[in-house]
C-alpha cells in the first residue's frame, strides 16, 4: 500500500465510516462494486446526498462517481466547517448523516453549524434524541464539550419527514486520550417519549409501560414526555421512546423503539425497555452502538495509550477496526478483562496507541 | 600553613548564648515555629508579600510537556559542535573522544556559522546549548581576560537564555584541551537534562548511523549506476514512537520516501546497568572503552549487519609474537579467526549436541534429519490452510505468520523451531478452508491459554494437564485431516463433532470447572480473512459455551446446551448465508445495511419476560451495592465458597472498586474454581495478604499526609500528575506482549530502539555521492503532512493516483525579514523555506492585512514588520517555525544574502493551510475612463471597459472622479460598437453632481493574485561534495553545484544580471525630466480652458489673494523709446564726468588693496605674540596644578594608604 495511492474497498456496506476515515486521514479512497449485482445498481439517493453533504463540509474534496454509479473515488480536502444547511432525502433519517459528520466536525477549520432537514426519528439510524443525549456526551469524554449541542427544532416522523435539527460543534486542536475502564453501576435512567400528530396520551402510555419494568431496579427514573405541535411536529404522525441509562462513572447505555403501524404504544415501550436491558446486560463502559465513534477518537488521540472497556465488538465495529488500520496503521489490542466483581463478564479491554492526530485545519491566528 | 589542622569548635560554656539556650529549654520545640516572626507587620506589607510569593510561584511554572523519550532506555544523545572556522571544534572533538575512548583522532568538521545557527535554532526549537570559549590563553592581561569573559557571557545570555552554561577552556596541551576541563565538560554533558522540543515530541526520526546499498550490483552496472537504489540504514529511533507500517519519511536534502520495512536490531552500545539503585545510563564500561561505535568514521572497525559482521582492519592482520599491541575489537576477531584449529564443521561433528534434554540421539550433521521426512501434523494443517485460503492477497503470509507463532510458542510439538514453506498447494473448496480455519483457530486459543499460564496467571496443575491431553488429541485429529487430501465440508464438520465429544468425555467435571477458552479477538480481527459476522458468530458460540458454565444461568444447563448446538448448527451456514445475502442485495434490507441501530431479535427481547433474567442484571445497578454480600450469596452460588473463605473485608474492597490493574492481575485466583482446596487457599491467602497490605498502605498514606493524597492542589500540579500517570500507562500497557512483531504493530518502535530501515526507490545520486560529513536523517511525517514520493515508478500505476501538484496546498506564514538581511524580499521571487523536516524552494506572495477586510498584496516585505507570505507547499501542521533563505549558497555567484556570511533572510511561523484554489490575496486595480458627454447628473464614459459585456459585469459599481464626485455605473451604451461616440464599452453613469468634461473617472477594484504553483525540494544530498572539474564553460552557464552550493531557482535580479536582461520599465511608471513635463504642459495648454476669475470676485478679494494678472510689459516705455540728441557742450560735460568717475574708482580700488596688505601684516605679527602668551599661560597653570597635586598627595599619604592615590590617578 504505497502512500499517495488509493485505498480500495468494494461493496456498499460500511460506506459512511470509510468516507469519514478517508477525510480524516487525508488518504484517498475508492469504493467499487456498489450494488453491482443489484437490479437497481449503484449509489442510493441517501448515499449521494451524503457525498454532497461531505462536499459542503469540506473544501477541496474531489468526488468522482463512475457512470454506472457503482464506483466512487474520493480525494479528501480539508474539513472547512462553518454554517451549512442540508436537506436530507426521506429514505434515511438525519442520524445517518449526523454520524459521519460528528466524526469530522471537531477537526474542522471553523466550528460546524449544520442544519439538517428531514426525518428525525426512524428505525434504522439514531434518532435526534439519542444523538443529543447519548452520542454527544460520548464526545465529551475526549474533551469536546464547550458549545457542543444538537438542537431539535422540528420533529419529523417517517414517511413525510419535515423535521429540522441543528448541530453545533466546536473545534479542537487535539482530542484527549481516553482511559475508561470503570463501568460503574447504573445510577439513573432517563428517557424521552415523544409523539407527533397523534394523541399526546400515547407518550404517557409509553412512559407507564416502561416504568413498569424499570421501576424494579432503580427509583431514579425520569422519562420526559415531549409533544411537538403544529409546525414543529413535521408532516407525518408517529411516536417513539428513547431510553438511556447512566452509570456512576457516566457510562451511557441507550435504546430506542419507534412506532409501527398496528402496534400498541405499550408494546413499543416494552421493546425499548427490553432493548435497554439487553444493552445494560452486555456491560462495558460504552454502548454497543457507539463503539466505533469512541474507537475512532481513541485512535485520533495524542501519542499515548488509550484504554476503554467495552463489550464484544459488533460486526460493524470489527470492520471499522480493520478499516482504521488501513487508514491510520493503528491496531487495537483487545484482551478480556478479569473483573473480580463479575467473573462472568465477557467485557474486553480495547487499548491502542494514539496517532497524535493534530487538527491541521485549524488556523493559528 | 595549610597543613595545620583547624581548631575544633568548642561550644560556649557560659555567657549570653548559654543563658539564651537555658531560657529556651523550658519551652518545648518553640524553635522555628514562631509564626509571628515571619508575619507581615501591616496589611500593605502582607499584600506585597503575597504578590511576591505568587510571582515567584508563577515563574517556576512551565507548560507541562511530556517527554516521549523513555527514561530507562533512551537513545544516545547527539552532541553537535558548532562554530566558525578555526575556533577549535576539531580540537574539542578530539579531546572529548580522547576522554571517552583514550584514542586520538584527527577529523575535519563543517557546519554553519554561529549566528545563523542561533537563528535557525530559534525558529526550529531551542535545544540545550553549552557555550565554550576557546583561545582564551591568547589574552595576556588578566583584567582584559576577565572583561572579555564578562562581555561574552552577557552576549551569550542574551542570545540563549539568562544563566546558560558557558565553559572556558584555557589553552591547548599536546593538541588537546586540558584533561581536567574536558572531564568537567563531559560530566556536564552526561548529566544534562533536556526539555523536550515540541516538534521532536511529535515526530519520530532516525539519525542514520550506517548506510548500505542493497541494489543488485548487476542492475547498477547495467544502468551505469543511475538506477534507483534499495538501501538499508541503521540508527536509533528518536522523538516519538516509529510506526512500523507505512511510515512516511522525509530525508532532508533528498525527498520523501516510504519505508519498506523496519526491524529491531541489537543495540551496538547497550546500556550497562551499574548498580541496583544507580540510574541506567548509556555508557561504556572501562573494559569496553577501547571498543568504539563510531559509525561513518574509521574508528571502531566493526559493524554488525542483519546477517553479517564486517571487520575493518588497518595495517597487518598478523599477530606479532611477544608484542602486545592495543587492538580494536575487529582486529582481534580477525586474528582470533586465524588461530582457529579446525573448521566449524569438524567442531560440530566432534561435539554431541542434543536439542532437548529428553532426546536420545545427538544432533547429526549432514545426515537426514527427521524434519524433512515427517512433517509435524499441526504445521501441515496450517500449511494447507495457507494454500487454500487465498481470498485476500495477504492471507498466505499471515497464515504463515500464525504458523510461526504457533510452532515457536508450543515447545511440545516437535524439535523443529523453524516454519517450513509449503511446497505444494491443495485445490480445495473454500468452505473446507473455513472449517479448517476454525479448528486451527481453536488450537490458537488453546495456545493462547498456555501463554497466559506462562505469563503468570495462576493455573492449577491438574487443569493444565487436562489441557495438554486435549491438545494432543486435537493435534492428532488435525493431523489426520491434514493428510486426508479429499476432505470435504461434511468431513470437517464431523471432525469438529468428534473432537468435542471426546473432550467432553475426558472429564466432564473438569470441563465444567475449567476456565472458559477465550478466543483472541485481536488475532481474529487483524490476521484472518473472516468476515466480521463470522467472527462475531464464532465468538458468540464460544462464549455461549463458556457462559453455560457460568453460575447465574446454570439452572437450565440443558437449555443452554441446546442453544449451543443451535449455534453450532447456525455456524455451519454462514458461508452460504452471507453469499445469499450478497446475492439478493436488491432487497431493502441490504439497502439499509449501513445502519447503526442494531436490530434485536424477538427472542432476545422476549427473554426479558423471564423473572430470573430480569434479576440477573440487578447487580449492575447502584441499588445492588448496599446488599452486595447478600446478593452475591443468592445469585452466585459459585462465588459463595470463595467469599466464605476470603472474608467480608476482601469483598468490600472489590466492591468499592480498586485499581483496575491491581484487580485484573489478581483476578484469576477469584475467578477460578479449583477442586483442590490446599493450593487454592494458600494462593488466595497470599493474594489476600497482598491486598490487605495495599489497603493498609493506602490508608497509611492518607492518614499520615493528607496533602500527599491530594497532590492535585493546583491546576499545574494536576496536569503534571496526569502526564506522569499517562506515561506510566504508556510504558506498561503493552509491556506484557512477548511477540515483538505484535508489539511493534500496536505501539511501533519506541525511542531508543536501534533499528534497520529498508528504503526503496532512493535516487542513485544519493548513494553515489554519499558523504558521511553531511548528516542523513530520516524524519518521520505525521498523518496530516503531505507526501511527495520522489520516484513515480514505485507508486501504483493506477491513473487515479493523485499527482504531487494536486496534493500541494496553499500555506500561509507570518514572516519577518531578518534584521541582518540587507535587502527586502520581493513577491514572486524564489525563497527557500525550512519548515519541520522539509527544505524547499517556492514562490511566495507577500501581503498585509488591510483593515481585516482583505489581504493586500505587497511587492516587497516591509521593514521591521511582520507580513504574510502565501505559497504552495506540502501540507504541514500550523505552528511550526520557519526559517527562510534567498539562497543556501553564499559564494561569489550567490544570488541572495549579503555576502556577509549570514544567509537567513527571514523567520516566521506557519499559520494555516487551505487547499483548493481560493487565494485570499488581492491587489489594487484602477480602471480609468473619460466622459464624452455630460448632462446634469448623468455622464457617458468611454475608455474604461472594452465591451458591453464587461460593463454588464460592473453594473452598480461605484466610480469616482479625480475631483471627488462620486457616481455609479448604470448601463452600457446600446450599440456602442456601431459607430457610437464612445466606442465599444462606453457606459452611462450617474453622479452626485455634474462632472466636467476634463475629469478623469476611475473605478477602484481588487484583483485576486494567485501564487504560482511551484515546489522544489532542496536536493543537496543528491549532489557531489566536491564539484567535478569545470569544463570550458561560458560565463552564462552555472558552475556545477555541490552539496553546499545547491542553487535551485535563481532570483529574478540574479537572472537578469547574469543574462544581461534589462529591467523592464513601463513608461507610465517613470517620472520624466522637468523640461519634458514642462513641454507636455505647454503642449496640452490649448486643451485646458484658462482659469477665469470673475471681475466682481476679484474686486472683493484682498490684495494678497487677487490674481496677479498684470504680466511683464512687452512694449517699450516712453523713456526707453525716445531719441536723445546732445549739444557739444553737453557732450563734453558728460565725458568729463565719466573721466572723474573712472579716476575715483581706481583710487578707491588701490586704497583698498593697500589696507588689506597692512591688515595681513598686522595679523601675522599679533598672532605670533598671542601664541607665545598662551604657551606661557599653560605652563603657568600646569605648574600651579602640579604643586596643588603634590600637596594633595602628601595630605593623602598623611591620611594613610596608597588607595587614595590610586583613586586620584583614575580621577
Amino acid at each position: 500500500m504505497a502512500a499517495g495511492s488509493v485505498i480500495q474497498y468494494s461493496g456498499h456496506k460500511y460506506f459512511r465510516h470509510r468516507l469519514a476515515l478517508s477525510i480524516l486521514s487525508g488518504k484517498s479512497v475508492r469504493i467499487d462494486k456498489i450494488r453491482s449485482e443489484d437490479k437497481d445498481p449503484g449509489l442510493r439517493d441517501f448515499e449521494v446526498s451524503l457525498l454532497r453533504l461531505l462536499e459542503k463540509v469540506t473544501n477541496g474534496t474531489v468526488i468522482e462517481i463512475s457512470a454506472t454509479g457503482t464506483a466512487i473515488l474520493l480525494k479528501p480536502g480539508i474539513i472547512a466547517g462553518g454554517s451549512l444547511i442540508h436537506d436530507c432525502p426521506l429514505s434515511r433519517s438525519v442520524g445517518y448523516f449526523l454520524e459521519p459528520i460528528i466524526m469530522l466536525a471537531p477537526f474542522a477549520k471553523r466550528p460546524v453549524q449544520l442544519t439538517l432537514r428531514g426525518i428525525t426519528t426512524d428505525d434504522n439510524d439514531f434518532s435526534a434524541d439519542l444523538m443529543r443525549t447519548v452520542t454527544l456526551p460520548h464526545l465529551q469524554l475526549f474533551g469536546i464539550s464547550d458549545g457542543l449541542e444538537l438542537r431539535i427544532k422540528k420533529r419529523g416522523a417517517p414517511p413525510g419527514g419535515g423535521g429540522e435539527v441543528q448541530l453545533l460543534c466546536p473545534i479542537v486542536k487535539q482530542v484527549k486520550t481516553l482511559n475508561f475502564v470503570e463501568p460503574g453501576k447504573i445510577k439513573r435512567i432517563r428517557g424521552i417519549a415523544h409523539a407527533v400528530r397523534v394523541n399526546p396520551q400515547f407518550s404517557n402510555r409509553m412512559i407507564e409501560a416502561a416504568r413498569s419494568i424499570l421501576n424494579r431496579y432503580i427509583p431514579d427514573i425520569y422519562i420526559y414526555s415531549d409533544v411537538y405541535k403544529g409546525e414543529e411536529s413535521g408532516k407525518s404522525p408517529g411516536y417513539a421512546l428513547s431510553l438511556l441509562a447512566e452509570s456512576t462513572t457516566s457510562a451511557l447505555f441507550c435504546s430506542e423503539a419507534t412506532s409501527k403501524p398496528g402496534v400498541a404504544p405499550e408494546d413499543i415501550a416494552l421493546q425499548a425497555t427490553r432493548a435497554l436491558l439487553s444493552e445494560i446486560s452486555k456491560g462495558g463502559c460504552i454502548d454497543q452502538k457507539h463503539q466505533s465513534l469512541v474507537l475512532l477518537l481513541m485512535v485520533l488521540g495524542s501519542e499515548d495509550v488509550g484504554r476503554c472497556r467495552m463489550s464484544q465488538p459488533t460486526p460493524r465495529t470489527i470492520q471499522f477496526l480493520r478499516d482504521v488500520r488501513d487508514f491510520f496503521g493503528t491496531s487495537f489490542q483487545i484482551v478480556s478483562i478479569e473483573d473480580p466483581t463479575n467473573p462472568n463478564s465477557a467485557d474486553l479491554l480495547y487499548s491502542c496507541y494514539g496517532t497524535g492526530h493534530v487538527n491541521a485545519n485549524r488556523d493559528l491566528a | 600553613m595549610d597543613d595545620k589542622p583547624h581548631k575544633a569548635h568548642r561550644p560556649a560554656q557560659a555567657g549570653g548564648k548559654v543563658d539564651k539556650k537555658e531560657k529556651g529549654k523550658g519551652k518545648e520545640k518553640s524553635h522555628g515555629f514562631n509564626e509571628k516572626a515571619f508575619a507581615p507587620t501591616s496589611g500593605h506589607n502582607a499584600n506585597r508579600l503575597g504578590r511576591r510569593a505568587a510571582e515567584k510561584d508563577q515563574t517556576r511554572l512551565h507548560v507541562p510537556l511530556v517527554n516521549r523519550t523513555p527514561d530507562d532506555l533512551p537513545p544516545p544523545i547527539i552532541v553537535a559542535i558548532v562554530g566558525p572556522p578555526g575556533v577549535g571544534k576539531s580540537t574539542l572533538l578530539g579531546s572529548l573522544v580522547r576522554r571517552y575512548t583514550k584514542r586520538s583522532v584527527n577529523g575535519g568538521l563543517k557546519g554553519p556559522e554561529t549566528f545563523e545557527f542561533l537563528t535557525i535554532l530559534q525558529t526550529h526549537g531551542f535545544p540545550k546549548v553549552i557555550g565554550i570559549l576557546t583561545h582564551l590563553d591568547l589574552i595576556r592581561s588578566p583584567s582584559t581576560l576577565r572583561l572579555t569573559k564578562k562581555s561574552l557571557k552577557k552576549r551569550f545570555w542574551t542570545e540563549i537564555h539568562p544563566g546558560a552554561k558557558l565553559f572556558y577552556l584555557s589553552g591547548v596541551l599536546n593538541g588537546r584541551y586540558p584533561d581536567t576541563e574536558i572531564l568537567n565538560l563531559s560530566r556536564f554533558i552526561g548529566v544534562m537534562k533536556f526539555r523536550p522540543l515540541v516538534f521532536r515530541n511529535t515526530h519520530p526520526y532516525i539519525y542514520v548511523d550506517r548506510l548500505q546499498d542493497l541494489t543488485p550490483p548487476e542492475l547498477i552496472r547495467t544502468s551505469h549506476s543511475k538506477c534507483d537504489r534499495r538501501i538499508s540504514v541503521y540508527g536509533y529511533v528518536r522523538g516519538t514512537n516509529w510506526r512500523g507500517q507505512g511510515q512516511k519519511v522525509h530525508i532532508p536534502g533528498v525527498g520523501d520516501l516510504l519505508v519498506e520495512s523496519i526491524e529491531k536490531m541489537v543495540d551496538p552500545v547497550p546500556i550497562i546497568e551499574k548498580g541496583g539503585d544507580e540510574e541506567k545510563r548509556r555508557r561504556m564500561s572501562e573494559k569496553r572503552k577501547l571498543v568504539v561505535h563510531a559509525p561513518m568514521s574509521d574508528l571502531g572497525g566493526v559493524s554488525f549487519d542483519k546477517d553479517a559482521v564486517y571487520v575493518n582492519v588497518k595495517g597487518s592482520f598478523t599477530r606479532r609474537e611477544g608484542e602486545e599491541v592495543e587492538e580494536g575489537e575487529g582486529e582481534k576477531m580477525v586474528m582470533d579467526l586465524q588461530e582457529a584449529g579446525m573448521t566449524l564443521d569438524d567442531a560440530v561433528k566432534q561435539t554431541k549436541i542434543r536439542l532437548f534434554g529428553s532426546s536420545e540421539k545427538p544432533l547429526a550433521v549432514g545426515g537426514n534429519d527427521d524434519d524433512d521426512d515427517e512433517p509435524s501434523s499441526a504445521d501441515e494443517v496450517e500449511d494447507d490452510f495457507a494454500s487454500v485460503d487465498d481470498e485476500g492477497e495477504s492471507s498466505g503470509s499471515e497464515a504463515e505468520l500464525d504458523t510461526l507463532n504457533e510452532v515457536q510458542s508450543d515447545p511440545r510439538n516437535t524439535g523443529r523451531s523453524q516454519p517450513r514453506r509449503p511446497a505444494r498447494s491443495l485445490p480445495q473448496a473454500e468452505s473446507t478452508g473455513k472449517g479448517l480455519d476454525f479448528d486451527s483457530d481453536s488450537g490458537d486459543s488453546d495456545e493462547n491459554e498456555d501463554e497466559d499460564a506462562e505469563e503468570g496467571f495462576i493455573v492449577n496443575d491438574d487443569d493444565d494437564d487436562e489441557n495438554y491431553i486435549e491438545e494432543e488429541e486435537d493435534d492428532e485429529v488435525e493431523g489426520e485431516d491434514g493428510e486426508d487430501l479429499d476432505m470435504v465440508d461434511e468431513d470437517s464438520d464431523d471432525d469438529r463433532d468428534t473432537v468435542h465429544p471426546k473432550t467432553k468425555h475426558l472429564d466432564s467435571q473438569a470441563l465444567s470447572l475449567r476456565r472458559p477458552t477465550r478466543r483472541d479477538w485481536t488475532k481474529d480481527i487483524y490476521s484472518t480473512n473472516l468476515s466480521p459476522e463470522e467472527i462475531v458468530l464464532q465468538h458468540s458460540s464460544s462464549s455461549s459455551s463458556s457462559s453455560s458454565l457460568t453460575a447465574h444461568a446454570q439452572k437450565s444447563n440443558v437449555d443452554v446446551d441446546m442453544d449451543n448446538e443451535d449455534d453450532g448448527f447456525f455456524f455451519k451456514k454462514p458461508s452460504n448465508d452471507t453469499a445469499n445475502t450478497l446475492l439478493d442485495s436488491s432487497t431493502t434490507l441490504s439497502d439499509l445495511a449501513d445502519k447503526s441501530k442494531p436490530e434485536f431479535s424477538s427472542a432476545e427481547l422476549n427473554k426479558w419476560e423471564d423473572e430470573d433474567m430480569l434479576e440477573s442484571i440487578r447487580r449492575l445497578f447502584i441499588t445492588a451495592v448496599t446488599e452486595t454480600t447478600g446478593e452475591d450469596g443468592g445469585g452466585d452460588g459459585a462465588e459463595d465458597d470463595d467469599d466464605d473463605e476470603s472474608g467480608g473485608d476482601f469483598v468490600d474492597f472489590e466492591a468499592t472498586g480498586g485499581d483496575p490493574s491491581l484487580t485484573s492481575a489478581s483476578a484469576p485466583s477469584t475467578a477460578k474454581k479449583i477442586p483442590d482446596p490446599p493450593p487454592i487457599s494458600s494462593s488466595s491467602r497470599s493474594a489476600l495478604a497482598t491486598k490487605k497490605a495495599l489497603l493498609k498502605a493506602r490508608f497509611d498514606e492518607e492518614y499520615d499526609d493528607p496533602s500527599n493524597s491530594n497532590p492535585s492542589s493546583t491546576f499545574y500540579d494536576q496536569k503534571k500528575a496526569e502526564l506522569t500517570t499517562q506515561q506510566s500507562l504508556n510504558a506498561t500497557a503493552f509491556a506484557s506482549i512477548q511477540d515483538p512483531e505484535l508489539r511493534a504493530q500496536l505501539e511501533g518502535y519506541v525511542p531508543g530502539t536501534y533499528v534497520r530501515v529498508v528504503l526503496d526507490g532512493v535516487p542513485g545520486e544519493m548513494v553515489n555521492f554519499f558523504d558521511p560529513e553531511y548528516p542523513l536523517i530520516l524524519g518521520g511525517l505525521g498523518a496530516g503532512e503531505g507526501f511527495f514520493p520522489i520516484s513515480t515508478s514505485t507508486t501504483s500505476s493506477s491513473q487515479t493516483a493523485p499527482t504531487p501538484s494536486s496534493d500541494l496546498t496553499l500555506l500561509r506564514l507570518r514572516l519577518k525579514r531578518h534584521r541582518f538581511h540587507p535587502r527586502p524580499l520581493k513577491s514572486n521571487d524564489p525563497l527557500i523555506l525550512s519548515i519541520g523536516w522539509r527544505r524547499f524552494q517556492t514562490l511566495p506572495i507577500y501581503s498585509l492585512d488591510d483593515h481585516s477586510i482583505r489581504m493586500r498584496m505587497i511587492k516587497y516585505t516591509p521593514d521591521h514588520m511582520h507580513c504574510f507570505a502565501t505559497f504552495w507547499g506540502p501540507g504541514m501542521v500550523p505552528g511550526l517555525g520557519v526559517c527562510a533563505f534567498n539562497s543556501v549558497y553564499d559564494g561569489p555567484t550567490s544570488s541572495g544574502g549579503g555576502g556577509n556570511g549570514f544567509r537567513v533572510s527571514a523567520t516566521g511561523t506557519l499559520l494555516s493551510l487551505s487547499p483548493g484554489t481560493s487565494s485570499p490575496i488581492v491587489k489594487k486595480l484602477k480602471l480609468t475612463g473619460t466622459p464624452y458627454k455630460v448632462f446634469k447628473n448623468t455622464a457617458f464614459i468611454k475608455g474604461m471597459f472594452g465591451s458591453a459585456l464587461e460593463v454588464a459585469r460592473f453594473e452598480g459599481a461605484g466610480v469616482r472622479t479625480v475631483s471627488g464626485v462620486r457616481g455609479v455605473v448604470k448601463k452600457a451604451v446600446a450599440g456602442g460598437n456601431m459607430g457610437g461616440k464612445g466606442g465599444d464599452g462606453a457606459f452611462r453613469a450617474a453622479f452626485e453632481d455634474k462632472v466636467l468634461m476634463s475629469d478623469i473617472v476611475f473605478l477602484r477594484a481588487w484583483y485576486t493574485v494567485q501564487p504560482r504553483k511551484f515546489y522544489a525540494p532542496v536536493t543537496s544530498l543528491l549532489l557531489p561534495t566536491i564539484s567535478p572539474t569545470i569544463s570550458q564553460a561560458s560565463s552564462d552557464e552555472l558552475p556545477p553545484q555541490t552539496k553546499s552550493t545547491w542553487l535551485g531557482m535563481r532570483l529574478t535580479g540574479t537572472l537578469r544580471r547574469t543574462l544581461n536582461i534589462p529591467t523592464p520599465l513601463q513608461r507610465n511608471s517613470t517620472y520624466t525630466h522637468k523640461s519634458i513635463i514642462e513641454q507636455e504642459r505647454t503642449q496640452k495648454k490649448g486643451k485646458f480652458a484658462p482659469l477665469v476669475v470673475p471681475k466682481n470676485l476679484i474686486r472683493e478679494l484682498p490684495y494678497k489673494s487677487k490674481p496677479k494678472l498684470i504680466g511683464k510689459q512687452s512694449s517699450q516705455t516712453y523713456l526707453q523709446k525716445r531719441a536723445v540728441v546732445l549739444e557739444p557742450e553737453e557732450k563734453r560735460a558728460v565725458a568729463l564726468l565719466q573721466q572723474i568717475r573712472a579716476l575715483r574708482k581706481d583710487q578707491v580700488k588701490r586704497r583698498r588693496e593697500k589696507k588689506a596688505g597692512k591688515r595681513e601684516e598686522k595679523e601675522k605679527r599679533e598672532g605670533g605674540k598671542e601664541k607665545a602668551g598662551e604657551e606661557k599661560d599653560k605652563e603657568r597653570k600646569k605648574s600651579v596644578m602640579r604643586s596643588v597635586g603634590m600637596k594633595a598627595k602628601r595630605e593623602a599619604e598623611a591620611m594613610g594608604g596608597g588607595r587614595q592615590g590610586k583613586r586620584r590617578k583614575v580621577g
